[in-house]
Parts: C-alpha cells; structure tokens; sequence
C-alpha cells in the first residue's frame, strides 16, 4: 500500500472517492482476464487528460510504477499490476467525443467501450473496423494498447491500420500529440509504436480514429465439414479464386459440442469442422460470390451448407461462433487462452502438431480460429487448482508457440505478449532484435516506470556483443 | 587525402573492389541536389550491408542509402553527402508465398518485378507510387510512398508486416513477421516504415498482396467547383467500393495527360473515378455514379482507362530537376477547399485525393520563384488552418533552402532520442529528413 503522502498527493489529483487503498478494493484491481497477478498499491480513476498527466507526474517524481487499465479484459497479463504500483483506470474516461461524418473520423477517450462506439457510428452508417470478440466490454484504449484484431482482419486490417492521432501523457508526465487527423506527419510514426505498446510507453487519453461506410450488404455461408482439411482447403480455394470475404471462421469439434451443449444452434456433434465465410461489399457482388462459396464447400464435400441472406439469417448462423468463448468456459472456467498465428497456409500442419501435443500431454484443447488470417485460439482447458493439471496446460502451450514459431507465425496475434508470454519472445527474435526493441523502451520510458515487467525479456547487459 | 583512402579501402574489403566506385572514377550520376559522394558502395547481401553500415560509421561518413534513386528529390537539400550506399543490388525476391497473399522481397527489387511476379498468380503488389515501377521496395518503403490505390489499401505503412534491417552498429536485426495479426513486441516495422533511411537500412521486406481485380474502369466527368466538390464528399461517404477518387483542375488534366470525351473549361473540375472489382459491380458503380452526376459521365476501359490511371499516378511526379511539386495533407473535406484555392492562381495545376485528404500542386512552368514560394506560404497558412500542413516534394535547392520542406512538426525530442538509439553516430540521411534526425 502507498504511504500516506502519495495517497494524500494522488486525492490532490483525482479527489478522495477516486482514490482506492483499501486491500479488498485493491485486490479487485490486482489481476485482469489472464492468469498474472500482482497487488496494486493504490488505484486512481482519473478524469481528464491533465489529472492522468499529474498522477503519472506524482508516480514519476517518486520512481513508483504505474500501470493503465481498462475493462480489465487483457488475455495476457497486460493490465495485472505485477510490480505493484499504481493502477491508472481509465474507466472514467469514456466518452466519444466527436464524429465526423464528413471527415470519417471519431475522437474518443480510451474508456469508450468499443461496441458503444460501434453502436453509436452505425446510426450514421458508419464503423471503426477492429471490433474484437471482447467489444461488448472491452474499451478502445485496450485495443489500441493492444493492437486489438478480431474477425475482420483479413479485409480490413488491425487496429493500428485504423489511428490516425493520440494525445499520450508520457511516462515524464509530459502531454504530448502524437499523428492529428490528417495522414503523414512528418517524423518517425510514434503513433504506430504507440499502438500495440501495451501501456509501456506511456498513457494514451486521446484517439482519433479512422472510420469507413458500413458495407452495403453481407451474407453468410456456413460449411459443415467430416475434416478440418477440408474445411481449410475450403478456404484456401476461396482465396486463389480472388475472393476477399470480411471474415473466415472454423470452429473444430471440442468447440461445436462446448456450443451445442451451452446454446443450441442445431449444429451436428459428429463433425470435425464449422467454416463460417462473411461476404460484404456491394449487393450485385454478393449473390454471385455467395453462391461460389458454396459451391466450393459442396464441392469438398461438405455435409451441410447454408446460406444466410437476411440480417435474421446471418445472425443465426453467427451465434454459433460469437458464443464459441463462453460456451468453452463453461465447459471449464480455467483455461489458457493463446492466440498464436500463423500464415494461413500453415494450419493444418500445425493443427496436426496441436493434436498431437494434446494427446501426448493429455489436456484438451478447444480450437476456434479466424482461418482467413491465420489466428489461432487453441484454449487448452485445465482444472482450477489442480498444480499438475495447470502444469500441463503450460507445458502444452509452450509446445504450440514453438510449432507455430517453426512454421513462421508468431506467437501473439492479437492479445499481446503481456506476462505470459514474454519468456516466449526468444522463439521470435534474436537477442539483437530484442534490444532493438529495448531502444524504443528507453527512449520513452528511460526510467522503467509505465507497465514494468511486460512485453520485453530483461534487457542483456550494455555492451553485451549481439 | 590517406585517411580517405584508407576507409574506403575498408569498405572495398567488404564489398569487393567491383562494387565501390570512387570519385575520381566518376559519380556524377549519383550527384543529389548538386552535391557529390565521395563514393558510391554496392553491397550484394544483407549482411554485407549491416558491415558496411557500420564501417561508415566508424569512419566517420555521412551516408545517403539509395535504391533506383527515382524518388531523391523527395528531402531537404542534404548538409553534407559522403558516401552513397546503394542497396540496388539486393535484388532478390526471397519468398512469394501466394497463397497468404504476401511476398518477402529484398530492397534492391523494384516495383516492376514484384507486379510481374505476383500477377502470374493472379495477384497485385497494391501500391502506385508517382515516378512508375522501376522504383526499389526498400525505396518505395522507407519514404512511405503511395499513390491512387492508398484509400482503399493503404500505404507501405499498411502493407508492410515485417522487415529485415541493418543498423550502423552492423547488426542486422528482424521486425514483424510474415502474418497480418502480429503483436509480438513493438511495432518497429511502422518506425522504420517512412523514416528515410536516417535510423537503418531497410534490406527486405515482407508485404501484403491483393487479389488481382476482374476488371478496371475509371469513370470522368466535367463538373463546375460547387458540384465536384459535392460528388466527391457523397462517394466517400457512400457505401459504394471506389477504389480511387481523383478531382483535377483543367492544368491538373493536361498533367495527367488524360484525353477524355469531355468538355474541359478553366471553370472545370474533372472527377475522376477509378473502380477495381468483377463487372457487375463496376457496372452497378457506374450507374449509382451517373446518377449522382445526373447527366455526361465518361466511362474508360481497357488500355484508355489504364492510360488515364496512369497519367494520374505520374500527376505528382516531378517533371524535371527544377520542377515545383508540393503536398498539402489536409482534412478528406477540405481537399477541394485548397484545389479551389490553388486553381485561383494563373497557370497552376492541382490534383486532389479526397479520400486521404491530399492535394498535390505546383506553378507553371516559368513562374518565379518568389512568386511560387508566395503562393506555397499561403498554401501552407491555408493547410493549417484546417490542422493540416503542406510537404515540398519537389523543387530546386535555393526554394527549399527558403520553403521549409517538411513544415513544422512536434516531439522532435523524442524522435531525435530515437535517432541517437539506433544511430549515435548520426551516419545515416544527410541530414534531407526533419532537423536532427
């Protein structure tokens, strides 16, 4: 807990009620939807720009690390306090600021909920394309913090494809503008390294985000396959013949049964793969591409496909798949979740190696995967409190990030390296890349206060030849 | 003269003697605004590039990285230029992976290879930067460059997941990788992307493909200012999938050498649009377009719309050494508000890109240059107003010592603490990119 002095310099800031030190509010703060924990010492919830900038000052002056959060929906262990500290919610800042519609822009403070903010710009026909499968809680701050992705990236890019500007208060306590609304400042694009920074470069309290029409029109094709090859040669044929579909989605078997036994869809039990094909874009291409899609899907000798044309059409056959996640928790409320990606080409090898390595360690693994950009969710299911259990779980993770690293993927695609995965970032880079990165570290965050422990392995001593 | 010497024998010893070209043996064709290297390097490998990065380095030169040297008049006129390292000769494309749509390609290999290599899989490298194919990627990259297709791919910034790069302390270091989705660590690539060569040398790039299009078409029609300025505002807000939006004044026409069956006034404003995609889209675009339009609307196909999407692509490329270009990057709604602007002015061309917001410009030829840097201050007054600001792509040294190339621009501080991480020697850019960097 902080001592009297910083808590009494912190209400200075943000006022009494918007300071927590008591433990039991604390440890409401102390871990986020991974498996890290760590203790905070004090929550503030700041509400503008100026009182995130003048507790991150105070945090500064005294060498106390600081760390930003959100929903607390992190799946890595970016937004647990691990050294203790201060935990910056930013919670309070949510609102959306502006639209234009002419300029296709949004400003918006980091605790706007992204799918209020979708909610908001599809009255005016409009959307900010990354919307993750967290959007209902998770807040734009995180995914721009994060580099969010989620279904749509194959057509439309991650989040960074879609920042335009940013005030960040740095870890100095500095307020700095870093983009605007207009394309190419001149300089090195501190906007991009912000993005995806996971609040280790310092705080982000201002976005300005590029937005796009909504497509015209969307239609659904859903595929029922006998193997997860076929339903990954599906898309790969569907892709050589020039198709760009909004989103491409298996579900394998573990997760149709975790879906059918939580929300019935009707899908069948004793199949191996769902592929779910969103097509957008104008009517007059839509029919043609649709039926294609299922021709294809046919021709690979897919047990069923259906076709959904109508907005009630489309969202019954998508259910099965936003409800893959909390059908699968309920299976078991502890998993580890990863996000290993790999080029697309590469799934089915890999899914080969994710069996394996599920029999041989005897754990299951769920498997959902946005297939058109080859990200994978292999959620390996263990036993909460069961030490031999979990032991295994991260025995098996730690053989898929290194299959997925042998084929030329990465080991995050989405939910950022966090805690959990940094001791993996070796598989990725050599150490000379690694401290490539560390520059970056220390030119914005020299004294090693904003979000300490994440993202980099421990820097190699200086001089240290790479 | 003997210390010269000596280092550059240092860096024959890497290179090998054939690919180090001194001056006394002649470099004038490598000569950048006016000033000449001492020599001209060559390195074949990455690895040979990472070494001589870091023999200059130590020897104290000032190094200018150049690829097809198609886009040098792009900078403020250099401090000093010692040594010329050409990356020319990386000219492999090291993995095309078709079916992930994404293609590995050393910096040495131009635009023209990788068109060439991807359409025989039915795909297209989606960047059409002014100054044609025979621009290198690591060029193309390292400035950021793109053209009519940036609104709906974007910019290299976009389409380049990973780098191999060298730095002047001779490591050669990886950023990214090969999979759209990838948050493993700093975004290095999106530093490196667009930082003209001043914190490293871009030796390979990893970047996006695209499906290559059923067909091309570009619609034109001949608008008075009130309307074009309407119809290009309703494109961009409608759910229609133009590909480019071009809006040029009657000069900006001829500069784009597009012979249309249109009446071309000064009171004209030509809307160019330019649509990739199957047949019954572009057919169904075009009538959504006519209608808009509500009357004559030209529709090219074929080698005339190529030509024309070609002539727009080159609009901003310099026509020769004293040519005049500059960039306005401005709020996509008030593009047309600086064309009109520009247009005001006797003789001067401009050609808009409304959907990323920018104006490419320049004076006749023959206009003085306290004449053109008048118009340029006021164009530039005129960027900021709107939170924009104005680039001088290209003209002669004595306007760019007086016109600020780059315009202002803030957090130098930490940009410059970025320079002296990955390059503490200061070797790299000669100074042509912001003050310090």
């Amino acid at each position: 807990m902080v001592d009297k002095k910083v808590r009494r310099a912190l209400e200075k800031v943000v006022g009494r009620q918007n300071v927590l030190t008591e433990p039991a509010d604390l440890l409401l703060y102390s871990y986020d939807s991974s498996t890290a924990v760590g203790m905070p010492e004090a929550v503030v919830f700041p509400g503008s720009t100026e009182e995130v900038a003048r507790v991150v000052k105070a945090c500064a002056e005294r060498g106390i690390a600081f760390v930003a959060r959100g929903a607390g929906t992190n799946l890595s262990g970016g937004s647990a306090p691990i050294r203790g500290g201060v935990v910056i919610a930013l919670t309070r800042m949510n609102r959306v600021l502006e639209i234009d519609e002419k300029n296709l822009w949004a400003v918006v403070q980091p605790g706007a909920v992204n799918l209020d903010l979708q909610d908001m710009l599809a009255g005016r026909g409009l959307q900010f394309c990354p919307d993750p499968a967290s959007q209902k809680v998770s807040t734009i701050g995180g995914n721009v913090a994060e580099n969010a992705g989620g279904p749509h990236c194959l057509k439309y890019g991650v989040t960074i494809n879609h920042v335009l500007g940013m005030r960040v208060v740095l870890p100095s306590g500095e307020v700095r503008e870093f983009g605007g609304k207009v394309l190419d400042h001149p300089g090195y694009d501190l906007v991009g390294l912000m993005v995806g920074s996971e609040g280790t470069l310092g705080i982000v309290t201002e976005m300005v985000l590029r937005l796009r029409p909504l497509p015209e029109d969307s239609q659904i094709v859903l595929g029922v396959f006998e193997t997860l090859e076929a339903a990954g040669e599906a898309v790969s044929r569907i892709i050589a013949e020039g198709m760009m579909p909004a989103a491409l989605e298996i579900m394998d078997r573990q997760t149709i049964a975790a879906v059918e036994a939580s929300f019935p869809t009707g899908l069948p039990l004793d199949v191996e793969a769902v592929l779910l094909i969103e097509l957008d874009g104008l009517k007059e291409s839509l029919d043609r591409q649709a039926e294609r899609c299922a021709e294809i899907c046919r021709e690979l000798k897919a047990r069923e496909v259906a076709v959904g044309r109508t907005p009630e059409e489309r969202e019954k056959l998508w259910s099965a798949r936003r409800s893959a996640f909390g059908a699968t928790a309920r299976l078991s409320p502890a998993m580890l979740v990863n996000d290993a990606t790999v080029p697309r080409t590469k799934i089915p090898e890999v899914l080969r190696k994710i069996q394996e390595i599920e029999r041989r360690h005897g754990v299951r693994i769920a498997k959902v995967f946005h297939a058109g950009d080859g990200n994978l969710h292999s959620n390996i299911l263990f036993e909460r409190g069961n030490e031999e259990d979990f032991k295994r779980a991260e025995a098996a993770t730690a053989e898929i990030f290194r299959a997925c690293a042998e084929v030329g993927g990465t080991i995050t695609g989405e939910h950022g390296v966090g805690v959990e995965k940094v001791k993996f970032m070796s598989l990725l880079y050599s150490p000379a890349d690694i401290e490539a990165q560390w520059k970056v570290k220390s030119a914005f965050d020299p004294q090693g206060l904003a979000n300490p422990g994440k993202v980099l392995p421990e820097r190699a001593p200086t001089g240290a030849e790479a | 003269m003997g210390a010269l010497a000596d280092k550059l024998r240092a860096l024959e010893g890497i290179v090998g003697e054939a690919h180090l070209v001194t001056a006394t043996e002649g470099v004038g064709e490598y000569r950048v605004e006016g000033q000449q290297p001492v020599g001209v390097v060559s390195p074949g490998t990455p690895e040979e590039v990472a070494a001589v990065l870091r023999a200059a380095a130590e020897g104290g030169f000032s190094v200018l990285l150049r690829g097809a040297g198609r886009h040098l008049h792009l900078g403020a006129p250099p401090e000093a230029v010692g040594l010329v390292v050409s990356l020319a000769r990386l000219g492999q494309i090291v993995e095309y992976d078709a079916e992930n749509l994404t293609i590995t390609a050393q910096a040495g290999v131009t635009l023209e290879a990788l068109q060439r290599a991807a359409g025989e899989r039915g795909q297209v490298l989606p960047l059409d930067p002014p100054g044609g194919d025979g621009a290198t990627l690591g060029g193309v990259v390292a400035a950021n460059l793109a053209g009519t297709l940036r609104t709906r791919y974007g910019s290299p910034r976009d389409l380049a997941i990973g780098l191999r790069v060298a730095l002047s302390d001779g490591s050669l270091v990886k950023t990214g990788g090969k999979t759209v989705k990838n948050v493993a660590g700093y975004e290095l690539t999106k530093l490196f992307v667009g930082s003209f060569g001043t914190l490293g040398a871009i030796c390979e790039a990893t970047v996006r493909l695209a499906p290559a299009p059923e067909a091309r078409a570009v619609l034109a029609a001949a608008l008075p200012p009130e309307r074009a300025r309407g119809m290009a505002g309703e494109l961009l807000a409608s759910r229609l999938e133009v590909t480019a939006v071009d809006v040029a004044n009657k000069a900006g026409v001829k500069r784009a050498r597009a012979s249309l069956p249109l009446t071309i006034g000064p009171e004209t404003r030509v809307v160019f649009v330019g649509l990739m995609g199957d047949r019954t889209a572009i057919d169904r675009q075009e009538r959504d377009f006519r209608k808009m339009v509500g009357g004559g609307c030209a529709r090219l196909e074929g080698e005339e719309a190529a030509a024309v999407w070609r002539g727009l692509r080159e609009g901003p490329y310099p026509t020769g050494p004293e040519a005049v270009v500059a960039r306005a990057a401005v709020p996509p709604a008030s593009a047309l508000d600086v064309l009109e602007m520009v247009t005001g002015w006797e003789g001067w061309w401009a050609l808009a890109r409304p959907g990323d917001g920018f104006v490419y410009a320049g004076p006749p030829v023959g206009c003085e240059q306290a004449e053109t840097e008048g118009r340029l201050a006021n164009l530039r007054t005129m960027a900021r107003e709107s939170g924009g600001r104005v680039m001088l792509e290209a003209g002669p040294v004595e306007l760019k010592r007086s016109f600020a190339v780059w315009d202002e621009v803030g957090n130098l501080d930490l940009m410059r603490a970025l320079k002296e991480a990955y390059d503490p020697a200061r070797s790299l850019g000669c100074g042509r990119y912001l003050p310090g960097l």
